[in-house]
């Protein structure tokens, strides 16, 4: 290989070769750290029950199937499918609120001009401020008196009516970065306003509402203290309220389920994650510029 | 930024339409609320009561074919199971509590009681016991009076447990060692010292971060932990009985923390770190599944020779004092607390049955329940049970307090002094609260 470069320069070359190599050996350790925990919770998967608090092996001396197979058994008489099912309608009607009803509110902030707009603007990002736990008595208050515990309503609603403001603010800035030509040309051809949202904007803004999109789905997935507080029955529990299930502080855990559940919960958020980040750098490349 | 607000600005001005993104996003509401929404009422007076509890999928299970039996007899009323594990029930309780809509009928343990209790949020099912819905009879060894708060019995016990020391029976046979009734803190440290000298392990897993324990040695020593309303005991109590503890860990009487640490959720008796761990009896059962050695159940060591400073404590069912079926909920509760079936089909799972006819009816057949209910029975023909101690209002936020606390003196990284200091002020912030 050296001998195919010019003569005149080996040293650097050669000190190429070692930043390079240096290089890699540190991504490569680096790597090793990041991925550990996951090797480790896949590795634990297929270990029997009691060794995975027992053996410090990284992978199962043994690998068994019981835990994976365990949970076609559902947990106290709750099959597992159940709980997958209520998070995926949970994260999918999270999903289709926040990107109606996001888009829809950053298209107003972006693109009209209205009295108060500015002040409305703040007061939406103020609500960014407001810790979660200020809000919990109030609104599972409110949600009883309407006798809407124990059911998805209280979880959705709130994604229904554009009261995620990160991803307001995430739209509202995207939006305004998209040349006003295009609006002002549609404007031209008679487009109104619910036209040129639908049919310019909201395509346009597609980085945007994917990002969106994403970030909700696996905050809906993963989303804990709401299921948990608003849901009674365990049938409508979520994933991850079923995986609190297998813990029992006093008794003996059912880890291996445990683990394997989570392996396994991890599967959707992923697959959601592959199916849409295409989009997302398709996105990014073609926003808006062309002809 | 700027540049392009303006040019907004410029274009569109419209302001009507600013009402279009509201009326979509109602209507997008109002879609949601129809698809979702049900009612809960029914007119043939079949009555609904939802059941809450705590605990793992044998309880689960067991609780659910209780509640089977029940619908069975009870045909008028249906129960509503919600369940999950002891975090996470608590702090859904809390929120719900708060919000006016716990559960109807739900498992209690002591430390919760008074919190509870001063919100207003537990019946007391005294008026039902008198109108005949409930019997407060039979209850064994005067635990009923677990769930009673001044004067109100807002709690019925479902089954008993007492403090135990569960040691590993091959390290301690190994060692020569033997755990008797009545023998005292030194004789206990004694054998310890053998076990570590001879076995080159530890003899405890860190005794003095337990605060169930230390109530039961204040208990000995004619203190408690809690009075009615404070702090049973006094801030150079606590020094000197921390500053022991971290003693023995320097010295490796106790485990090293930091191994004790790392091998959780496991254990530091089960993955053979120690030899001996203060635990509830009742929570004995965990080691057998975990570990590789034998583990029996041994007394509590005493200060005079006899007194260990026991009680029973008990898991409860309490009653949510909003609920519109009071009548349901003390016939729920009298069913489960005495119905003999319901004894065989629970079993230990919470405790030494509470009422003579589940304890009667209930006979163990494998090992930790026949260890645990020998347990027992030793420890109050041995006559120390005494009254429990009073828990007040905080008592659970205390009770974690005590063991992060101890953990850091464990760690070396708190001084005892400063230690007690610090639990001594949040102690005080858990009773205002």
């Amino acid at each position: 290989m050296t001998s195919a470069t010019s003569p005149a320069l080996p040293a650097a070359n050669e000190r190429r070769r070692v930043g390079s190599i240096a290089w890699h050996v540190g991504a490569l350790a680096v790597l090793a750290v990041v991925l550990y925990p996951v090797v480790w919770v896949v590795g634990a998967s297929f270990k029997p029950s009691k060794d995975i608090i027992a053996s410090l092996d990284l992978l199962p001396t043994k690998p068994v199937w019981a835990n994976f197979s365990g949970l076609a058994d559902g947990i106290s008489g709750i099959p597992i499918s159940s709980f997958f099912w209520n998070s995926l309608m949970y994260a999918v009607l999270a999903v289709v609120g926040v990107v109606l009803s996001s888009s829809l509110t950053a298209y107003a902030f972006a693109k009209i001009r209205f009295a108060g707009r500015n002040l409305l603007f703040t007061l939406m990002i103020g609500t960014l401020l407001l810790p979660y736990h200020v809000l919990l008595i109030p609104q599972y208050v409110l949600f009883r008196n309407l006798e809407l515990t124990d059911t998805l309503v209280p979880l959705v609603v709130g994604k229904f009516l554009a009261t995620e403001a990160f991803f307001v603010f995430l739209m509202v800035q995207f939006m305004r970065g998209l040349p006003r030509e295009l609006d002002e040309a549609a404007k031209l051809d008679g487009c109104g306003h619910l036209r040129t949202y639908w049919s310019i904007v909201l395509p346009l803004s597609r980085p945007a509402i994917i990002t969106s999109a994403i970030f909700t789905f696996i905050n809906a997935w993963n989303d804990f203290m709401g299921p948990l507080i608003y849901l009674n029955t365990p049938e409508k529990y979520t994933v991850s309220l079923g995986l609190m299930m297998f813990r029992d502080q006093e008794g003996i855990s059912n880890y291996g389920s445990m683990i394997a559940m989570s392996l396994v919960a991890l599967v959707p958020v992923i697959a959601f994650f592959m199916a849409f980040q295409r989009y997302l750098i398709d996105g990014m490349a073609t926003s808006g510029l062309k002809g | 930024m700027q540049q392009g607000r303006n040019a907004e600005g410029r274009v569109g001005r419209r302001t009507i339409l600013k009402a279009a993104g509201t009326s979509l996003a109602v209507a997008g509401l109002g879609a949601t609320a129809t698809a979702c929404g049900g009612g809960s009422g029914s007119g043939d007076g079949t009555v609904t009561l939802r059941y809450a509890w705590w605990g793992g999928e044998p309880r689960t299970i067991a609780i659910k074919k209780t509640i089977a039996l029940f619908e069975k007899k009870f045909p008028k009323i249906k129960i509503k199971p919600e369940f999950t594990d002891y975090e996470a029930f608590w702090e859904k309780f809390q929120t719900q509590a708060s919000g006016g809509n716990p559960p109807d009928v739900f498992q209690n343990a002591v430390g919760f009681l008074r919190k509870y209790d001063k919100r207003g949020v537990l019946l007391d099912l005294k008026t039902q016991a008198d109108a005949g819905n409930l019997s407060l009879e039979n209850f064994r060894n005067g635990v009923l009076a677990n769930g009673q708060v001044d004067g109100k019995q807002i709690a019925i016990p479902v089954g008993a447990n007492t403090m135990a020391l569960v040691i590993d029976l091959k390290a301690f046979e190994k060692a020569g060692v033997e755990a008797k009734f009545g023998w005292t803190w030194d004789e206990y440290f004694d054998a310890l010292q053998t076990i570590q000298d001879k076995l080159k392990i530890a003899g405890d897993t860190g005794y003095f971060s337990i605060m169930y324990l230390y109530d039961l040695y204040l208990r000995q020593n004619g203190k408690a932990f809690f009075t009615d309303t404070d702090l049973g005991f006094t801030e150079d109590d606590l020094t000197q009985w921390w500053e022991d503890g971290y003693k023995r860990v320097r010295s490796g009487l106790v485990a090293d923390p930091k191994k004790v640490e790392q091998v959780k959720p496991k254990s530091a008796l089960s993955a053979g770190l120690a030899a001996s761990e203060f635990t509830w009896d009742n929570f004995s059962i965990r080691y057998e599944g975990e570990g590789e050695s034998d583990y029996g159940l041994a007394p509590i060591p005493t200060t005079d020779g006899k007194d260990t400073g026991q009680y029973l404590g008990s898991l409860m069912l309490s009653a949510f004092s909003g609920t519109k079926h009071p009548k349901e909920v003390a016939q729920f509760i009298d069913f489960m607390v005495h119905d003999p079936e319901v004894g065989k089909i629970m079993g230990y799972d919470r405790g030494i049955l509470a009422t003579t006819e589940q304890y009667e009816a209930f006979k163990p057949t494998d090992d930790n329940s026949k260890g645990v209910a020998a347990y027992e029975e030793k420890v109050a023909d041995a006559g120390v049970l005494g009254k429990i101690t009073p828990h007040p209002s905080g008592a659970d936020v205390i009770e974690a307090a005590f063991l992060r606390i101890g953990g850091e003196v464990a760690q070396g990284k708190t001084k005892p002094a400063d230690a007690a200091k610090a639990l001594f002020s949040e102690a005080k912030a858990a009773f205002a609260g």
